[in-house]
Formats: structure tokens, sequence, C-alpha cells
């Protein structure tokens, strides 16, 4: 087994469950009771602690070992959930997070040395969890039976536990189990059994688990609850349990309200409504596998009474069950088959597909040049066929790689969390459209900013409780985050109800700057793109959070950088929306090619609104005029072989058209000379030389084998606005 | 004709080390002058493909080509040195030379009026390169390469195609660029 990539899955799979330890901490601090909430934490500590252990990292072991018999007393009910022991338990999530971290750097198989710092931290962290002195916990399973209640009624569970020999090296303690079986209901008698029955060979081994439990249990609880409880021990123990005769009667009327046409595998049924567990299942199947064939679906009554037949003689389920349970097997086969439809997979195999994907759209795009120009008819036909089938292709392995924004929104609930408490600021945040999907690998690059911007709203945007009630506005602020789909494209949201910009302080400042001139006249929109401009910084005093001045021109290259957007709505006193436009990907788009002068280029599809001859009555003629008056509409328009200064091509007479783009809220004509048609683009990066490139996003290779380049719509309108800025000013000095 | 691939390329980087060893040299013609390359950063020779041009680049950007389906950037030497964009020509060929920035190979073409040949130059025949009376920017200049009592001009490969130069340079004559561009004659 290669340890190396057994250690990136143990990496993967700590994230993911400190990533849902977070999201239950977060919906603990508002409802400390939640139950679900409880063991998710208490579950991410103790698989931690098991796969730790597995890879020796006693570290990790030791520390999360701490946390999860804190939060196993936290679940007893023998710790009260406070508001500072959440705080402490996101520390010591951190913590954990910290130590898998420095065995990450590691590349050797030893566990590294523990860096001293890390362990002092560590220590008070624990110190702080305040374990509660050992005479106030319950002494455990023993002596809790009461001599009154002996194990005769009938409404008692029935549970045996079989320890195996390893469950002490797997980080099972017995007894933890027990003690939380106590908090749902009465233990009324526990039997210590020894499984001990060392062979010659065999000899006792001290770290060998040799226990068994009988016990009388007496609770209100259902079967998967207290199945629940042991739901850990699932490897390491066998587990029987029988329900009292009151839970057969329950499991009747279960069994009896699932439609009758809906019937599925009898065993898996059976553990669904909480009558059997997976591990009685699982024994009953080996049972049976071992005496018959094993073939419990294919004749249906027959293999279900078998099993059934079994299963009570195993002593797992009453008969009357089984009957039941005969009519409503599809239900369960259904959604079975639903729960195994999702498959993890390496996303660089994804991205390797991707590629391959891409290659193929520009060689179908080759031969569809070729049977062009061989001018074979039949083969058009077949060559549309294949197009077609390309680009379902194309979609679908694009659309492999789609996630759900919300994955990545829900992180900045703790961002949120952390900075409103370090603030003293109430802040609440609201994420809508969480389940918009866009492509991994932007979502990846867009952490930083959004993280950014969600900072700053926090910090400049939303005010103090003080200030808010002042201003008759509510002590709580909201930072709501919207993501939707628009035309090929996503848009990403962050509003708050804060203070708003002051746009008279961001003109002093940019002023001061020496970014605007004092008599220049903008409007207020322009005035709060200044916001973009590297080095301005409204805040007087920077904060620990941001205020440095070097955000918002980050944030703005690393979105253009994705091909995106980035506008910017305020008001005073109202609150600030900072609105993103992303492209849904970045390997392969729908393109409009189109011809200016001697060379072409690609329009992203998505952008392109309509195509309209430039008929002599629309576009005025006039020196420097730059509008167009389309259908009562005035639209700015760029003539691209002017911008590009393409050479060898004389304009009189010739006929050009005009593609009307729009980008975000603008729309902008280009005047090309020829409309190629649409195509499948895939997006080649143009590399390193280029990155400071404005106006062109990429390459792409044509059919032909030529390279046409790939046009940025907004950054060649601010280039060309830019221009004409210039050039206006020339012409005033003149 | 096809392409021309370099596989020799076992003449080790540590050239001007001791004397004695011999380096290989790539000569090549550009506006009528010999110029060399060491052989270690080329990789490959083409004959010109078609160049598309890049809308806003400075003149020494000749444009990209599609080189086997990946997009790489082709650099005019004869504007890169001063000597203006080069014609093409039936020899005019593109060599394929890998630069380096940090961790990263990046691949870029140089476009030249004409290869020649692969010189074998002694490490004694190798002198520093003058002070001054070069029309070539010095810092271009690793050294020149006594070949039959003929000097060739040794070009630094990491100056003349500095990647962080060349896009540096692109970003400062684009923003003088915009001023001409929309204003109609």
């Amino acid at each position: 087994m290669n340890l190396d990539s057994a250690r990136q899955a143990f990496m993967a799979e700590v994230a993911e469950l400190l990533q849902s330890m977070e999201d239950a901490l977060l919906t603990l601090e508002e409802d400390p009771e939640d139950p679900e909430s409880l063991n998710e934490v208490f579950r991410a500590m103790h698989t931690i602690k098991g796969t730790g252990g597995v890879f020796g990292y006693n570290s990790v072991v030791d520390f999360t070992h701490q946390v999860e018999t804190l939060m196993d007393q936290v679940r007893s009910g023998l710790i009260p959930l406070t508001g500072p022991l959440i705080a402490t338990l996101f520390e010591c999530r951190d913590h954990t997070a910290r130590l898998v971290d420095a065995i990450g750097d590691e590349t050797g198989s030893d566990e590294p040395p523990l860096d001293p710092e890390l362990r002092a931290a560590g220590e008070a962290l624990l110190a702080r969890l305040g374990q509660p002195p050992a005479s106030d916990a319950p002494a455990g399973s023993e002596g809790v039976a009461d001599p009154k209640f002996l194990p005769v009624a009938s409404d008692l569970w029935m549970i045996t536990l079989k320890f195996h020999r390893d469950s002490f090296r797997d980080g099972i303690d017995p007894l933890s189990f027990l003690r939380y079986l106590g908090s749902l209901g009465d233990l009324v008698h526990v039997a210590t059994l020894l499984d001990a029955e060392p062979t010659a060979d065999d000899a006792f081994d001290p770290e060998s688990c040799y226990l068994c439990f009988g016990i009388a249990f007496r609770s209100e609880a259902d079967k998967p609850t207290i199945a629940g409880v042991f739901e850990f021990a699932d490897q390491d123990c066998e587990i029987r349990i029988l329900e009292p005769d009151t839970a057969q009667a329950k499991y009747l009327d279960l069994l009896a309200a699932v439609p009758d046409e809906q019937v599925g595998w009898l065993g898996d049924l059976l553990v669904r409504i909480g009558a059997l567990t997976s591990g009685e299942l699982a024994h009953a199947l080996r049972t049976q596998g071992s005496v018959l064939e094993p073939d419990p679906d294919a004749a249906p009554a027959k293999g279900k009474r078998r099993l059934g037949e079994i299963l009570v003689e195993q002593g797992s389920i009453k008969p009357a069950v089984v009957e039941q349970a005969v009519k409503t097997q599809e239900a369960v086969r259904a959604r079975r088959q639903e729960e195994t439809q999702h498959i993890r997979v390496d996303a660089q195999r994804l991205g390797h597909l991707i590629d391959l994907v891409g290659e193929l759209v520009t060689s179908s795009a080759a031969i569809r040049v070729m049977v062009q120009r061989a001018g074979i008819e039949d083969m058009s036909d077949v060559v549309d066929g294949v197009d077609y089938l390309v680009s379902e292709i194309r979609d679908n392995a694009l659309q492999l790689r789609m996630v759900p924004i919300g994955d990545s929104l829900s992180r900045f609930r703790r961002v949120v969390r952390d900075a409103s408490q370090e603030l003293g600021k109430e802040i609440e945040l609201v994420i809508t459209g969480g389940e918009t999907e866009l492509d991994k690998t932007v979502v990846e690059k867009m952490t930083d900013p959004l993280t950014h911007l969600i900072r700053n709203s926090i910090d400049h945007g939303i005010e103090t409780p003080e200030v808010r009630l002042g201003q008759g506005k509510r002590a709580g602020g909201t930072v709501h985050i919207n993501a939707y789909h628009d035309s090929g494209h996503i848009v990403i949201e962050i509003a708050d109800d804060g203070a708003g910009l002051d746009v008279a302080r961001i003109r002093a400042k940019a002023e001061a700057k020496g970014l605007v001139k004092p008599e220049e006249v903008l409007t207020q929109e322009e005035t709060l793109r200044l916001i973009f401009a590297p080095g301005l910084s409204t805040k007087e005093q920077a904060t620990n959070l941001s205020g440095r001045g070097v955000g918002m021109d980050v944030v703005r290259r690393n979105i253009e950088a994705l091909r995106g957007t980035v506008e910017l709505e305020s008001q005073l006193g109202v609150g600030t929306k900072v609105t993103i436009v992303l492209p849904l990907t970045l390997a392969i788009i729908d393109g409009f090619l189109v011809g200016a002068g001697p060379d072409q280029y690609v329009i992203p599809l998505a952008q392109v609104a309509e195509c309209v001859e430039m008929s002599e009555a629309e576009a005025v003629k006039r020196h420097g005029e730059r509008y167009i008056n389309l259908r009562g509409e005035v639209l700015p328009f760029i003539r691209l072989i002017d911008l590009f200064e393409s050479a060898g091509r004389d304009r009189a007479g010739q006929r050009e058209s005009l593609v009307v783009v729009r980008f975000g809220h603008h729309k902008v004509g280009l005047v090309v000379d020829t409309l190629l048609g649409e195509l499948q683009t895939v997006i080649k990066p143009l590399g390193k030389l280029f990155e400071r490139l404005r106006g062109v996003a990429g390459a792409t290779i044509l059919g032909t084998g030529d390279i046409a380049l790939i046009l940025d719509v907004a950054e060649l309108a601010a280039i060309a606005e830019g221009g004409r800025d210039i050039a206006d000013k020339r012409r005033a000095h003149a | 004709m096809g392409e021309l691939v370099l596989s020799n390329r076992s003449t080790a980087s540590s050239h001007a080390e001791s004397d004695g060893e011999v380096t290989q040299y790539l000569t090549f013609s550009v506006a009528e002058e010999r110029l060399a390359m060491s052989i270690d950063a080329v990789k490959e020779i083409i004959e010109t493909p078609v160049v598309t041009r890049v809308p806003m680049t400075p003149d020494y950007i000749r444009g990209v080509i599609n080189l086997r389906g990946n997009v790489v950037p082709v650099i005019d030497l004869g504007a890169r040195l001063g000597r203006g964009p080069i014609t093409l020509t039936k020899r005019s060929c593109v060599v394929l030379v890998e630069v380096r920035v940090g961790q990263d190979g990046h691949v870029l073409g140089m476009l030249v009026d004409e290869v020649r040949n692969i010189l074998e130059i002694p490490f004694e025949d190798i002198k520093p390169p003058p002070e001054f009376g070069s029309e070539i920017r010095t810092d271009f200049i690793e050294a020149m390469g006594r070949v039959d009592d003929v000097f060739v001009i040794i070009l630094s490969v990491d100056h003349v195609l500095s990647m962080q130069e060349l896009a540096a340079l692109r970003k400062l004559s684009q923003e003088a660029a915009p001023s001409g561009t929309d204003v109609e004659p």
C-alpha cells in the first residue's frame, strides 16, 4: 500500500471532518441542545483519533482523545455546553488542524517530533476544557444496576456486546459507550463477562480486549438510536440488540405505513425501520450464504423467508416483524440505489479528461474544415452528428467538475463569527443560492477574494451595535451572500446593511493620493470604482482584519484573472453591495468567431447579444464619432481594426458588421469585418509573457490549425474608453 | 523539409569552468549579423509557421504560433535587438527556447532570418564582450566567440529573453499605445 496516498486520504478526510465539526459547532452556538451537532463534533474527534491511531500520529490521537472524552460527557449531559466551552472547542478544532498540518509537512513515514509550542498550546487548551474531577463522572458501567429492577420485565432491551481483541488498539473505549447508553435510559443491569479463552499459543495480552457485556436496558429510544450508540464500535464489536415487546408493535405500524408496491431487500428494510442493525443483518447473511445458495432476492418470497428465519433463529428479530417487512422492500431498494450513485474521483483525473475533451473539440473542428474543403456532401451529416456528440460530451465533462458554491461559502460563517466577536459587532451571515454550481477550479480561486470582501463588510461596513441603534437600525447587522446563474455566468453578490461607502471621502483620499485631479468630474459610480485602485483605503485606522489599502485592487485582479468582473454599489448609511460576475468554467466555452482585418477573434457567445449590419444610416461617420443609434438606443462602439491597429486593409467601401456584446449591465458594439459563426472554443492560456496583456482573455486553436485570440470585452471597452479620454484631452488642449 | 530536432545537448552547462572543454553553439543570422547562442537552451528549430499577431503588444512580440496544440509566443529577434522587425523569407526560422522563471519552464519562439549551423567553440576562443562599440545592448551579449578568426556575438539567453523584461516592456509600450488607437485619421 502506498503510504503517501493513504496519508493524503487521511489529510483530506481530516479536513472534511474538521469542516463538519466547525459547521456543527456553529449550529451549537445557536442551539446548544442539537443532538445531531453534538454527535457530529464527537464523531469528528473520534474518527480523527481512530484514523490518526492507524498512522501512529500520537500527538493527534492524544489531543483528540481528550476532546472526544469531553464531548462524550457533554453528550451524556454531564457537562453543560456553554458559550465559552464552544469557543474553546472551536480552538480545539483549529489546534487539531494545526497538528495535522504539522504532520502533513513531513515527508517521512515517521511522525515528526511535536513542535514544543504546539504542544504547549494543546496542553493549555486541554486545561481550559476543564475536565471535571473524576468524582463527578459516573463510575461507568458497573454499579449502576438497581436491585429493585431486575431484568425480568418485558419492556427491557437486551443488548449484548462482544468486543474484538483489537478494540483497545483501535482506540475504542468500551466504557464510553456504556456511559453514553446510560444517557438514553436506564442501565437496569450490566453483566460483565470475560470472553477470554486464551489458547495455549495465544497467551493473555494486556493490550487486547476480552470484554463482553450483557445489558438490560430500559429506554424510550428506538433501535437505530440505541444501535447508534455503538456506531463507532461497529468494526470492533459484535452487537446484538433485541427489542422489548413494546417496540414490536411500533415496527409493525411503521412497516404497514410503507406503500405495498414498494418492495426491496428484506434485511435492508428491517435495518432501515430500525428493527435490525446492520451488524445483525451481516451476520445473518453470512449464515445464509454458508448454508444455502446466496440468492436472497432472485426469488423474493422464498429468499426472504429464509433470511427471515435465520434472523429469528439468530435472535435478532421477532417473526411478526419479518412478515410485515415482506411488503415493503422496493422502497428500500430505490433508496439504496440512490445512495450508491456517488463516486469520488481524483480532481486531476477530471482535469485530464477535460483536457482530452478539449483536444477532441479541436480535432473535430479540424475534420469539419477538411470536409468542407473537400466538398463531400455525404460527410457533412456525419460531421454534424459528431459535432453534436462532441458538444454534449464537452458539456457533460465540464459538468463533472461543477460543485455547488455553498460548500465553500459556508466556511465564511466561521470568518464572520470570529471577526464579529473580535470587533464586538453582531453580524448575521445569510447565504442564499448556495446550490448554484460552478467549476471547482473557479471556486478555489475565489476563496481569497471572497474572504477579503466579506471581511471588508464586517470591518468597514457593519457598524457597532451602539452606532447602529443610534441610527435607528437593528443592533445586529447582516451580510448577505447570494449566488445565481445569469447567461452563462455566475453572479455572486455580497451585500451588507452597514455604513455604506462615503463617496466624498473616497474622492478626497483619491485626490490626496493623486489618483484623480481636483478638477475632474466623476459620477458616483466612477468614484466608487476608485476603491479598486491600488493603495486606496478609506478606513483611517487600519485594523487587524482589513484596511491596509492593499485589498480591493488585489480582489479586482484576482477576479479579472478569472475573466470575471466586479462592480460596486453603495449608499451612505444604507449599505454596500459588491457584485461579482464570473464565467462558469475556465476550460471550454461557446465562442463566436469574427474577422477583423487579416485576423480572427473569438467573442464568448454568452456575451453576444445580437449581430447587426453596420449600415450607412446607423453609423454616424463624423470624425471622432463613437456612438451608434441602435433602434433608438445609444450604443458605444469599438472598431476592432482601429483599436488593434490592424494593417493591410482598405476600409473604404467594405461592409462591416456590428456585434453587440454585453458585460454586467453594460453593452457595447464591436465593429468587425466578417461574422464567421459559432464554434466550440477550447481556451488555451497565453502564458506568462502575456499575463499583463489586457483585452485578450486567451487563445484558441481553430479547425484550420490557426490561432484565434479570445477577446475580453469588458477590458476592451475600458481600454477604448481610456484611449478616448486621452484623445479627448489632447483635442481639448489643441 | 521537416523540422530539425536537436537531440545533442550533452555538453553540460559547466562550459565556462574548465579550459579545453568545448561548448556547442547554435549560430544564426539577424539583419545580416552572425549571432550565436548556447545550445543548452534550444529545444527545437522549426520553419516559420503562421504567426498570429497579438494586438496591443510592442513590435518585438511577433505573435503566437500553434505548436502541436500549444500556444507559444514568438519573439522577433530583429526587433528585440533593435534592428527592426524581420521580413519573412523562405529561410526564416523559429528557434524554440526554454526559458526558466523560478521553477517553471516557459517555451518561447525566437524568429531569426536564418539558422546557420552548430559550432563547437573551444573555451580559449571565447572572449569577454566589448565594453562599447557594439550596436547590440551590452547586457544582451554574453561573450564573443572566435570562429575562423571572425568574432560572432554569443547572446545571453537570460537577458535577451528575460521573461520579466519582455512582459514588463510590453506593458510600458501598451500604456502609450491607446493614445493613438481610437482617433480616426
